[in-house]
């Protein structure tokens, strides 16, 4: 069964039972107005359309348009009113007294309409809206306070961090600099300043390598200088990781020493050598560095003197090579007591040497 | 009850142990034997107090019981201990009383390492009364005219609280071992492990520089053992640094700077 295009959408609302129980011939006004009705309210069609088929039954079109009429002046009020008087209003109209159904829907109609305007709460709502407009306007700025707040605790935080370090900073720079050599001194503080004003922590690292870094003569106070210059515009970007830099944590560091270092420190290999040339001669050997020999007799029978950095070649092997080489001279002094010495005396080992390294100047 | 002995055949060396005699050690050693007198072993580690032993009990014809003594070796480790068999309770000779019964070398190797009771059980061995006594068993064992005691013993590794007393050291005929002079190490390395002249020479001057740093770091120098070991790498198809580094260097010393040291020194003949 089709319905023709008057029907519309109301075949959602009218059940195929509801349009059978119609008259053929009232069908399309039928469905006319449960549409008409819908229009007001899905839920007061839906009621209609299944109160109608009833009052069409009875062939009273008066009826019908009062019953419709009625629901409207109702569901103007509200439309669940509307809805339950669309249910009850057909068994109204059955009654003997059929002023029922009139007052019925008078009784409901005024009930359901809102009392005329109240200026109080038409104030009421007036300064609700008032506020919450005002707290709508104040929300970005509770926001804003809640982040300073924040923001505050955390400059607390750091500030009281940063008294503590300079506590320990104050605590460890004295036994340090006892242990630092005093010519190293004065670069040593200047250096160790410049990080303790940038972040105290960093300094209490930077302390501690910067006194093995020139006690031990791994870099000049000039190199020193460059690490720390470098370490700081990392401590800059990301205080952790500049941290990790004094520390010598960082491959970064590592690096930026290894290009700063000037040769290979003596202190750093001499206990090797002293075994090497003590093993060699048989005497136990002493090694010093041409800096610290002045008051040691250079030539003394157990004594290497050698520089305290070794620069002839670019990378350690090698300068530790020529190291050797000038501590093998060292001990073939002290085990024959001269250095007096040519190549003709050892003709084979020449001769060997000269296989081993053809076109070498042996 | 049964007693039980240990087979003293199982001790007698059967191939002459290789030794190349340093100074007058067997000559020394044979009129210990003769004169029935206990015989203590004295040198560093690897110098060849134990194939000396096995040397002298080869040419002696006499069976060898050696015993590695160490902190637990207890006095009823080495003469016997009662043990259950079943049900039965059964005397198990220990390895000196089954040396002392046998007539044979009963050889201590490292005696101040064991515990003191058992340096008590041998005094009665080392005197004129030549005797073991069984005290568990209630018995005296006589030691026969062929049996020798022999002790060694490393004067390097003793402290205060390790050390023989005065009153066991006293009772020993004691020869004294060090490394052996250049040539005849060469020439035992030669022999042991097979390397020609030119490979022994330079492992032999290895060795008298490493020696050198006795008392500079290094406990004990490099033994004689070590550069047979040496020699024997090199002989297995081993690059001779890396033989020495691994036989001369990294046993003796986990000093860092002590092994760069002597890398260097092997590298000064390789």
């Amino acid at each position: 069964m089709t319905f023709g295009p008057a029907v519309g959408n109301v075949g959602m609302y009218v059940a195929r039972e509801m349009l059978v129980s119609v008259p053929e011939g009232q069908r399309q006004a039928y469905l006319r107005m449960v549409e008409e009705i819908s229009d007001l309210k899905y839920q007061l069609g839906v009621e209609v359309a299944r109160q109608l088929p009833r009052l069409l039954a009875e062939h009273d079109p008066g009826r019908v348009e009062r019953y419709l009429h009625q629901v409207r002046a109702v569901a103007a009020a509200g439309w669940k009113s509307g809805v339950e008087v669309a249910k009850q209003l057909p068994d109204l109209y059955d009654a003997p007294d059929e002023t029922l159904a009139e007052a019925y829907v008078a009784i409901i109609t005024e009930a359901t309409d809102s009392p005329p305007e109240d200026t109080e709460t038409a104030q009421l709502a007036g300064e609700l809206d008032a506020l919450e407009r005002e707290l709508r306007e104040m929300e970005p700025k509770v926001k804003r306070a809640q982040e300073l707040r924040t923001q505050l605790a955390a400059r607390d935080r750091r500030d009281e961090k940063r008294r503590k370090h300079a506590v320990e900073l104050a605590a460890a720079l004295p036994p340090i600099l006892a242990r630092l050599r005093p010519r190293y001194r004065p670069p040593y503080l200047v250096q160790v300043r410049l990080v303790a004003a940038a972040d105290p922590e960093a300094s209490l690292e930077a302390a501690d390598t910067l006194l093995d870094l020139l006690n031990g003569e791994r870099v000049t106070p000039e190199g020193a200088a460059e690490w720390v210059d470098r370490g700081l515009e990392v401590l800059a970007r990301n205080k952790e990781v500049g941290r990790g830099y004094f520390r010598l944590g960082s491959k970064y560091s590592l690096q930026v020493l290894e290009e700063l270092k000037e040769g290979l420190a003596l202190k750093a290999v001499a206990r090797v050598l002293k075994l090497y040339a003590t093993a060699l001669s048989g005497h136990e050997v002493a090694i010093r560095g041409t800096n610290e020999a002045a008051d040691a007799d250079a030539y003394g029978a157990d004594h290497i003197v050698l520089p305290p950095e070794m620069r002839f070649f670019e990378d350690d092997a090698g300068n530790f090579t020529a190291y050797k080489v000038a501590a093998a001279h060292g001990a073939g002094r002290i085990e024959f007591g001269t250095y007096a010495f040519s190549l003709g005396d050892i003709p084979e080992t020449v001769a060997r040497l000269e296989r081993r390294y053809p076109g070498g100047a042996a | 009850m049964a007693v039980e002995s240990q087979r003293v055949e199982d001790y007698r060396l059967a191939k002459e142990p290789y030794y190349l005699p340093l100074h007058n050690e067997v000559e020394l050693f044979e009129a210990a034997y003769r004169a029935r007198l206990p015989v203590m072993l004295k040198g560093p580690t690897g110098c060849g107090k134990t194939r000396f032993v096995e040397h002298m009990s080869w040419r002696l014809q006499r069976t060898l019981v050696t015993v590695a003594c160490h902190e637990d070796l207890t006095a009823s480790d080495l003469v016997g201990k009662y043990t259950l068999r079943g049900d039965e309770t059964v005397w198990q000779d220990g390895p000196l009383t089954t040396a002392v019964k046998a007539g044979g070398i009963a050889y201590l190797d490292e005696i101040v390492e064991a515990r003191k009771d058992t340096t008590v059980v041998i005094h009665p061995l080392t005197d004129d009364r030549r005797i073991l006594p069984l005290e568990k068993k209630g018995e005296l064992v006589e030691a026969p005219d062929d049996f020798l005691l022999v002790i060694s013993y490393n004067p390097g590794y003793q402290s205060v609280l390790k050390d023989l007393k005065h009153s066991t050291k006293q009772r020993f005929v004691a020869i004294e071992f060090d490394y052996p002079p250049p040539d005849l190490e060469e020439e035992i390395l030669k022999s042991e492990s097979g390397v020609d002249d030119d490979t022994a020479g330079k492992l032999v001057k290895i060795a008298e520089k490493v020696r050198n740093l006795r008392t500079h770091g290094l406990e004990e120098g490099v033994s004689t053992r070590l550069l047979v070991y040496a020699g024997q790498l090199i002989q297995g198809g081993v690059e001779p640094i890396a033989a020495c580094e691994s036989t001369i260097c990294k046993p003796i010393t986990d000093d860092l700077e002590m092994q760069r040291s002597i890398v260097e020194i092997i590298a000064t003949q390789f």
